[in-house]
């Protein structure tokens, strides 16, 4: 008895103790995991060497960059493409895509290039900026952009600001994804709220947009949801973001980044707003998946980013529409997001292949066409005026919302604000369990908590 | 004869040494660097920056952590004593002289060959409102009126049930073989005895059964009590530790601190007092065991 008594505790022992170190103990070796998962780039043929911008140092030999991004799903296949034909017509550089989880790629870059074996290229949301720059894990642009003849003002503004942090370049945008609204046109068209342009008949006022909801739900049958949304997390913090930003709201935290300041009364307007249309049932309660309700025929209306587009595009029988999201109170803005390329840190900083990164990051931009299939917004407004973009439907209805996107402060600590504070207790305020003006005193406290730590 | 034996040492050794090299690189040389993490702002990047005690300090004042440790407590007092009580009855009915005896032993098994992200999805699914098959049956049996749902995942007791019925199904399995095994090796004759002497099932199952089975319950119970603690997939799968963390298990803050909110250092700190706490209660059940089994 006694013998296995000791055996138990040792074994007791064992499986604790692993269980600290699987808490902790991960932060040597994450670098090698990324290496085996390659997509497979073709050879740089040289008789088709017709690309604008090509590089002209004739050693040779290419100039190898090894590039991480986070895309999946039509995204992936995008960038995949972008980079066989950007190798195609740089014959000098070739670029080698990876792929990585999106749930892991941050923590697997900020590893990789803190033990030195980082890529060339990375990408980074403009949101994480901050925090990478902060980390020291991106590199500032100024000097090699000018080398690879990289023109900022061929990108919209907006965008390009938003990656500007203490006056110093640190990333280029390829798209921004801003929240935009979507709608049935056989559904609308039943309720009469359809005009003949195809777009809805709307007046773009707080009121008018409850009217609008309203008659969705009277005139249509009681199953049909007038607005799909999810009723927590992302998407309805995002409806928040925007209205907030509309009613003039100024972030969450203080300019100089160090408080948590919060316009109170604009929020709770917000809030309250959003509140209402979880209460009066115009969002369906606890919607399991409000995706499937909106490609299913069975939602009027829905809201989320951008990159829903190429999903609703190849669902059978779905008739919809795109357009930015109403304008509801004082001035046009959403919540937006943008990915950038940026170039990590690495053991040796060689100029040249940083110069051909950067020729690589501005051919992505200027090919936004490929990159806008799944719906994304390019970054530069030429891209815009392309025909093969205009050919796309839908794009073109919403492409104006890149420069009314509001973006965050830059905040080192954006992704734990919005990930642990703000996403936690707005979701009380949409189940009607938190009151607008509460939630705005937690989140003000639960902002400062984050930014102290 | 000494000589002997150090012989028969030195070849398990050599045996072992394979072993003993991956796990000392891998478990315990990481638990001192976990140590060391504990010391100092520690993030991915490995920007350090010595703090001496604060973590510690800090861990110690920090509600989030208590609170979060509260959850994990709820959930090995949730899994814990329902787990055995499933277990010995599910062992006692596939142990039944019948011809589903084959069918009893797969079906409560299977589950547990399921990964966990399997298992929670599933939950999920069935659980989910408007589809999912609870709520359906429930409108389907009146008992549930047809505009109304029961959201199971958003309101916090209901998540509690979830997850606990969830765990419970996904591995009752295990513990199911060790107690099934268990009655197994019980000798025929001391029922028949029994028999003969007119005692009854009742009287039988709490006379016989039960003490028999009482080794490895304890040991089920101990291990049970030590993963119940380390819960955190199912939970974050289900409620990713909502409503307003009111579901939040310790290794999920851990998690969150490390890798979300880039603080290694303390996410270490609090590895730490949750490996301190699941070694007292080790240390606990061992001076219990060591006790009652004087008397055995």
């Amino acid at each position: 008895m006694k013998k296995r008594n000791t055996g138990f505790l040792a074994l007791a022992f064992m499986l604790s103790s692993s269980l600290v170190l699987g808490a902790c103990g991960s932060n040597n070796n994450a670098g090698g995991a990324a290496n085996g998962n390659t997509g497979s780039s073709p050879a740089p043929s040289a008789d088709n060497s017709t690309g604008g911008n090509t590089k002209t140092e004739g050693s040779g030999e290419a100039v190898n960059l090894s590039f991480w991004t986070l895309f999946d799903g039509g995204d992936g296949d995008n960038m995949q493409k972008l980079v066989d034909e950007f190798n195609k017509s740089h014959p000098d550089i070739k670029v080698k895509n990876t792929k990585l989880v999106w749930a892991e790629y941050y923590t697997k870059l900020i590893t990789a290039v803190g033990n030195g074996n980082g890529p060339d290229i990375g990408i980074s949301h403009t949101s994480r900026l901050p925090d990478l720059i902060n980390q020291g894990v991106v590199t500032g642009l100024d000097t090699v952009a000018g080398e690879a003849g990289v023109d900022w003002a061929t990108f919209n503004q907006n965008l390009l600001d938003a990656t500007v942090v203490d006056g110093k370049h640190y990333a280029v945008p390829i798209d921004t994804h801003p929240f935009i609204m979507y709608y049935n046109k056989k559904l609308l068209k039943e309720a009469g709220l359809l005009g003949d342009d195809g777009k809805p008949v709307l007046e773009q006022s707080a009121d008018g947009f409850l009217a609008f909801l309203k008659t969705l739900k009277e005139k249509l049958p009681a199953k049909t949801t007038p607005f799909a949304l999810s009723n927590s997390n992302d998407d309805p913090y995002r409806l928040w973001w925007a209205l907030y930003s509309q009613l003039g709201g100024n972030d969450l935290v203080s300019d100089d980044l160090k408080k948590a300041e919060i316009d109170k009364a604009k929020g709770i307007q917000a809030a309250e707003y959003i509140q209402k249309l979880f209460t009066e049932g115009y969002i369906k309660k606890n919607d399991p998946d409000f995706y499937k309700n909106f490609q299913s025929g069975t939602a009027a209306t829905m809201m989320t980013g951008v990159w829903a587009t190429g999903t609703w595009e190849t669902t059978k029988g779905l008739e919809f529409g795109a357009m930015p999201i109403p304008k509801l109170f004082g001035q046009e803005a959403t919540w937006g997001d943008s990915h950038t390329i940026i170039l990590p840190l690495t053991k040796s900083e060689d100029p040249a292949k940083r110069k051909a990164a950067l020729i690589f990051a501005d051919y992505v931009a200027e090919n936004g066409q490929i990159w806008a299939k799944a719906g994304h917004i390019p970054s530069k407004p030429s891209v815009l005026e392309k025909q093969e973009y205009k050919d796309m439907p839908y794009r073109s209805d919403y492409a104006a919302v890149a420069s009314t996107v509001k973006f965050n402060k830059p905040s080192t600590k954006t992704w734990q604000i919005r990930d642990n504070v703000s996403f936690k207790i707005l979701n009380e305020v949409w189940a009607n369990k938190m009151k607008p003006a509460e939630a705005m005193d937690k989140m003000e406290a639960g902002v400062q908590k984050e930014l102290d730590k | 004869m000494k000589m002997k034996n150090w012989r028969a040492d030195a070849q398990a050794l050599l045996f072992l040494l394979p072993f003993l090299i991956v796990y000392g690189l891998f478990t315990i040389w990481p638990m001192f660097k976990g140590v060391e993490m504990t010391f100092y702002k520690w993030t991915l990047i490995r920007k350090m920056e010595f703090l001496g005690w604060d973590n510690y300090s800090k861990v110690l004042q920090d509600r989030e952590v208590w609170e979060a440790l509260g959850h994990s407590l709820i959930f090995v007092v949730l899994t814990t004593p329902t787990m055995l009580v499933l277990s010995i009855s599910l062992a006692l009915i596939a142990n039944r002289k019948s011809v589903l005896q084959k069918f009893y032993r797969s079906i409560f098994f299977i589950p547990s060959v399921l990964s966990v992200a399997v298992a929670s999805y599933l939950g999920l699914f069935v659980f989910q409102p408007y589809t999912g098959l609870v709520n359906s049956v429930l409108h389907l049996i009146h008992l549930l009126p047809g505009d109304t749902e029961i959201f199971w995942l958003t309101e916090t007791r209901l998540a509690w049930i979830v997850i606990t019925l969830i765990t419970l199904w996904w591995t009752v399995g295990f513990n199911f073989i060790l107690h099934l095994s268990a009655i197994q090796e019980i000798p025929d004759e001391i029922y028949e005895a029994a028999r003969l002497d007119g005692a009854g099932d009742r009287q039988m199952f709490w006379r016989i059964t039960l003490p028999y089975l009482a080794p490895i319950t304890k040991t089920i119970t101990m291990l049970q009590i030590i993963a119940s603690f380390k819960v955190f997939m199912q939970i974050y799968i289900v409620t990713g530790g909502g409503p307003l963390d009111s579901t939040r298990p310790i290794i999920q803050l851990i998690y969150q601190t490390g890798f979300k909110s880039n603080d290694l250092g303390y996410a270490a700190t609090m590895s730490y007092l949750l490996f301190v706490i699941l070694l007292v209660l080790s240390a606990l059940q061992y001076w219990m065991n060591n006790r009652k089994g004087a008397d055995m």
